[in-house]
């Protein structure tokens, strides 16, 4: 509603400045009136020109008349001008003969239109590598040898064989496939492309491990790889899970890949670890391309006036990273580096804090509200249920005979209507299923798709844009509980399918319309940390306008960042940390509380108060969000002769020595990583140490060149552009020794001296035994204990003690709970630049909830009945203290029941459960509702 | 593995290493290698003498100048160049396996390749076989009469020997002639065909150059020079070599 969107859009120019840009946007035709396109797609069927799909990377076929995939937003045809019959010999034109609202518009012209705005945000994303000049690969002289996106493409429900994995040659389902990392990365000599691209390592995995999930029987997969890079949050678990489920990773490089038989599948010869020739016929190979800066990048730059680096991303700092070098313009997501779906998402919520910084004065006044048409009265009305079957692609249809189950709900009481959708969550299907509604004057919807945690808020709008109250839909979640869980066992699910839509009937047969609720907004937020992170968000949230209270726990401002010399790309940490305390210490919306403890919180989303510990005093807050900042710490190693010898040191006592230059005299340094990182005690990557280390080996080889520098890694995980480091600390002479963690290096110190004896993968074992002057141990990141704020908040942590957030890919800075906002080594260890980033997408988070006086409540809550008796059993239980005791007088006698704070409650059901009498009941899942879902459950029996 | 532990002390001298950097531009990217094996996965050589150019570029980072300086492995390179093809990081190995078979002494090199380059410098066509120019002339001659006979297709075949101003000087590896002479015929074939104007010579006419192979700087640059002269002295502008 307060997006205004222009496709087939190119920016031509741009001119004003920060506060005030015209931009002048060129509109390419697109021939079919938005406004009367209702997407039948009566025109694709009919249109008789056939071109390659881009979407499926190629392997399939568009018409010229198309949409560019299922999904698309917004879901309105366009006629491809350079393959269009009609436009190009001005013969055809049976889409418009067809077309149902004269939508076509042979005649539409290139449209200029000026555009102003206050600041400009960039996301054009990247350009995928194209192999085909890398003629060692045989890409496009072999069929079976395809790129990830090719791959991602065949694997896929909505791609050309349906998500039944099949390879291009004959059309068999490969039983062997093989990976190739790298490709167009990390490569200076066939590609410019001497950066990682960061993501390439995570998703080979995750093909490989959707692919043993597609394919049935034995499957042999192997990834051949350099270094595996898998130092994102959670991910180094999903890279042991698949090793563990028969993945194979091998770390080598194929030189050549040959044809195989008859012109089907692959050649890989390669040489092991140890040199030992291999080879292997694959049915299927994936090049795992990387990502580039998008083709027209250098044009962009121009055209806008912001700078470039010499890969064509966006030249940023670390402080501030999504800001280009132009006042006013950011860019988020790939365009700034090769980065993942969570980092990029953190980005996009950075770019917009900056722009909303930007543009506080005037905030507001040009939004509107939402209208609502006016919700139907169904008081009365006999149960007409309408039943959607998702087919999610292949997703449930796979497993579950969803036209069986169609049938089924069709036989159930009170169902009128079902439909069977290849996507119900497709913005057609919500048109479809509005449609429905009205049509066949349904008053409460059943959705057997995926889960409610995901998509309830999506069919909730629907049903408000049908005039029905959002409340009177229920879903049955027959993918993640059925299909995905019993993908080998096809006519039970189907059973199981049916057992749970007719549970949803009958629950859904009870649902009543549940009012609406809403809480006044303390427009105040708090920040708990006054590190980078939370001086970040703080600053953030004060510029936008609104009071900060920032919390920090010692007697400073800057937290680890004062241990911290230079950012990867070599700026001066400690002037910019002293700056940015100097501006928060003077912001006059800050109000800074040092040596400061939370004590209690209570309150929800939009209320929140708590008791603070001042130094010994203890102070009341009142505040609407709170954004958690409170950091984490280098781990203390009690191995390799740590704390036995003074020439043993951690990064941050090592950097210590760099800066004062003890180290010169030194003529030996060996590094060794993952130190308490990714073993069985923290299985996780602590993502900045390789990088931490090639600057420190980077910073000792410029001290004095013909030093010795050795680092033993497991994996160099320098992502993204970080690799131009690793590739300089190699250039400088710097030394990488693999090991494993059977095979640990073995430390003994004595005096001045540290022996380091490890095995030299690549000599075949041979151990080199390393005599240094010091040992620098790259150890692990923990998070600072967050016991009690996690209780005090009801949040929670994953089994590292990392704060967990609401959903990794679409809310990343969000805490589980509402209005409670994460950024910073409390969320999972980061650089600098990384944390200043998810601070700045924390303050715009908290800003969505900050600029609102009002803001709507689910009406999912417990209500007292008339039975209750004021026992008082559920005040105990609750865990979000929403319930308190009140008397009341009925026929002049005193009586005591339970009232809910429907702010605090949850709707979680404790109370409910533990009432003995009934006297307290969950809107949305009264007792009723259960036991008919229960009944439902075990008519079969 | 049997072999002793390798003891780095402050420092690791790699001698052979840095002077081998020194001569190439960029220093041949020697220092830059990933490990990641793709050289080792393309080379014919791999596996041989237990060695191959990864370890072979390991062991001289490493310093172990000594093992790598002594090692047969250097003369089984085929000097390819399918490594530094598709290496990443660009890496020179081509170049530091040349470095290491130039620190052989000659009497110590592989016979065939020194016997080879021997009989170039000896021979006025330079023919590592040891073909005399008269014997290849009279080769050539033969079988063009025999061609030109036996194929209807090749009647106006020509293989002209010391034709001067020719737009091409074509060099003919010298095995040919001697051993298998119809496999000349091909490329005769071509130029033909072609309508190119060229010639072969009695003098520098060999293409083959085993001084370079054998590492023999000044051999190989008279064998060059000498092929030039010929070049030159026919007054041909330019030079087909096919090795």
């Amino acid at each position: 509603m307060n997006i205004e969107l222009h496709t087939l859009a190119e920016v031509q120019n741009v001119s004003g400045e920060e506060g005030n840009f015209t931009v002048t946007v060129k509109k390419a035709p697109r021939y079919v009136d938005m406004e009367k396109c209702i997407a039948c797609g009566e025109c694709a069927a009919k249109c008789p020109k056939k071109v390659d799909d881009e979407y499926q990377a190629g392997l399939s076929k568009r018409k010229a008349a198309y949409i560019p995939y299922g999904q698309s937003v917004p879901l309105k045809y366009a006629l491809d001008g350079e393959n269009c019959i009609m436009i190009q010999k001005g013969k055809c034109g049976a889409c418009e003969q067809i077309c149902p609202t004269q939508a076509i518009k042979f005649d539409d012209k290139e449209e200029i239109l000026d555009v102003n705005v206050g600041s400009v945000i960039l996301t054009p994303g990247f350009k995928a590598f194209d192999p085909v000049d890398l003629d060692y690969t045989y890409y496009k002289k072999t069929p079976d040898v395809v790129t990830s996106l090719e791959y991602e493409r065949l694997l896929s429900a909505s791609g050309p064989c349906a998500g039944h994995l099949v390879r291009p040659s004959d059309g068999k389902e490969p039983r062997k496939i093989a990976w190739l990392q790298c490709v167009g990365s990390r490569d200076i000599n066939r590609c410019g492309n001497g950066f990682c691209s960061s993501v390439c390592c995570m998703y080979a995995i995750k093909q490989s491990v959707i692919t043993a999930e597609h394919t049935t029987g034995d499957i042999d997969q192997t990834i051949l790889y350099m270094d595996i890079r898998s130092h994102g949050k959670e991910f180094d678990k999903y890279y042991e899970s698949a090793k563990k489920g028969g993945i194979n990773f091998v770390q080598a490089r194929p030189h050549t890949i040959l044809p195989g038989p008859d012109g089907n599948g692959a050649i890989i010869q390669y040489a092991d670890k140890s040199g030992n020739m291999v080879e292997e016929v694959y049915d299927l190979v994936v090049l795992s391309i990387g990502l580039q800066a998008p083709k027209d990048a250098q044009q962009l730059s121009q055209t806008v006036g912001f700078e470039l680096n010499k890969y064509g991303f966006v030249e940023a700092t670390s402080f501030e990273p999504v800001s280009t070098t132009k006042a006013g313009v950011f860019s988020s997501g790939a365009f700034n580096a090769p980065m993942d779906i969570p980092q990029a998402v953190t980005d996009a919520s950075s770019a917009a804090a900056n722009a909303a910084v930007m543009l506080a004065e005037s905030r507001g006044s040009m939004t509107q509200d939402k209208v609502w048409p006016e919700e139907r009265d169904i008081a009365g009305e006999e149960a007409r249920i309408g039943v959607f079957v998702c087919s999610c692609g292949t997703n449930i249809a796979g497993t579950v005979d969803v036209k069986a189950v169609s049938e089924y709900a069709s036989s159930l009481p009170g169902v009128t209507l079902v439909e069977n959708n290849l996507f119900t969550c497709s913005t057609d299907t919500q048109d479809l299923i509005a449609a429905k509604i009205k049509e066949n004057n349904l008053n409460r919807i059943v959705v057997a798709a995926c889960t409610p945690r995901t998509h309830e808020p999506l069919f909730k709008e629907t049903l408000k844009e049908a005039g029905l109250n959002e409340y009177l839909v229920e879903m049955a979640n027959i993918r993640n509980q059925n299909s995905w869980v019993h993908q080998d066992n096809p006519e039970k699910a189907t059973e199981k399918a049916k057992d749970q839509v007719r549970m949803a009937v009958a629950k859904a047969a009870l649902l009543q319309p549940l009012s609406k609720m809403s809480v006044d907004v303390t427009q105040k937020a708090m920040v708990v940390g006054g590190g980078m992170s939370g001086m970040t968000s703080a600053l953030g949230i004060a510029d936008m306008g609104y009071d900060v209270v920032l919390l920090e726990k010692s007697d400073m401002l800057g937290g680890n960042a004062w241990a911290l010399s230079k950012t990867w790309r070599g700026e001066e940490i400690k002037p910019e940390v002293e700056k940015l305390v100097a501006k928060v210490e003077n912001h006059d919306k800050i109000t800074i509380l040092k040596k400061a403890m939370l004590k209690t919180a209570v309150g929800s989303v939009g209320n929140f108060v708590s008791e603070v510990d001042v130094d010994g005093e203890t102070k009341a807050v009142k505040y609407g969000v709170a954004v958690v900042a409170t950091g984490g710490k280098e781990y203390k190693p009690n191995e390799y002769a740590y704390g036995e010898s003074d020439r043993v040191k951690t990064h941050l006592e090592f950097d210590k020595m760099l800066d004062s230059g003890a180290t010169s005299s030194a003529d030996s340094v060996v590094f060794i990583q993952c130190v308490g990182s990714r073993n069985e005690e923290r299985p996780y990557c602590s993502r900045v140490c390789c990088t931490h280390t090639v600057e420190s080996a980077i910073r000792l080889k410029e001290q004095k060149p013909e030093m010795s520098v050795f680092v033993l890694n497991r994996d160099i995980r320098t992502y993204g552009l970080r690799e131009d480091l690793y590739t300089k600390a190699r250039q400088l002479g710097v030394i990488f020794v693999k090991y494993t963690l059977d095979a640990k290096p073995q430390v003994s110190a004595s005096g001045d001296s540290v022996s380091v004896k490890v095995a030299d993968p690549m000599l075949g074992g041979r151990e080199l035994d390393i005599k240094a002057d010091y040992l620098v141990l790259a150890t692990a990141i923990v998070p600072n204990e967050t016991k009690e704020l996690v209780e005090l908040y009801k949040c929670a942590t994953g089994d590292d003690g990392f704060l967990t957030e609401a959903h990794p890919k679409l809310r990343p800075v969000d805490l589980s709970v509402d209005g409670l906002f994460v950024a910073g080594l409390c969320h999972y260890p980061k650089p600098l630049d990384e944390a200043i980033g998810q601070a700045q997408a924390a303050t715009s988070r908290a800003g969505v909830i900050l600029a609102r006086t009002e803001l709507p409540l689910d009406s999912i809550k417990s209500e007292v009945t008339e039975l209750c008796d004021g026992c008082a059993l559920c005040v105990d239980t609750c865990p979000y203290n929403a319930i308190s005791l009140e008397s009341y007088e009925d026929k002049g006698k005193e009586h005591r029941r339970i009232v809910t704070d429907k702010a605090l409650c949850k709707g979680c059901g404790v109370c409910m459960a533990t009432c003995p009498k009934g006297g307290v009941e969950v809107n949305g899942f009264t007792m009723d509702q259960l036991k008919a879902q229960v009944t439902s459950a075990l008519a079969g029996l | 593995m049997g072999e002793p532990a390798i003891v780095l002390e402050g420092g690791v001298k790699s001698a052979f290493k840095d002077k081998v950097m020194e001569l190439l531009p960029e220093g041949g990217n020697l220092n830059m290698c990933l490990t990641c094996g793709l050289c080792s996965s393309g080379c014919p050589a791999t596996g041989l003498e237990d060695m191959d150019p990864r370890k072979f570029l390991r062991m001289a980072m490493l310093g172990l100048d000594e093992e790598i300086l002594k090692t047969d492995w250097v003369w089984m390179c085929t000097m390819c160049q399918r490594c530094i093809y598709a290496c990443p990081m660009q890496i020179n190995i081509p170049q530091l396996v040349y470095q290491a078979r130039k620190t052989w002494k000659r009497e110590d090199k592989p016979k065939g390749i020194i016997g080879s380059c021997d009989q170039a410098i000896r021979t006025e066509g330079n023919s590592a076989m040891g073909a005399s120019s008269e014997d290849f002339k009279f080769v050539v001659e033969d079988i063009l009469e025999e061609v030109c006979e036996e194929q209807e297709s090749c009647k106006n075949l020509v293989a002209p020997v010391n034709k001067k101003g020719a737009e091409f000087f074509l060099n003919q590896n010298s095995r040919e002639p001697v051993t298998e002479p119809d496999e000349m015929v091909p490329l005769w074939k071509i130029l033909n065909y072609v309508g190119a104007d060229w010639t072969y010579g009695t003098v520098g006419w060999a293409a083959e150059n085993y001084c370079m192979f054998a590492a023999e700087d000044d051999d190989w640059e008279q064998v060059v020079r000498n092929k030039m002269k010929a070049v030159e002295d026919l007054g041909i502008k330019s030079w087909l070599n096919t090795e």
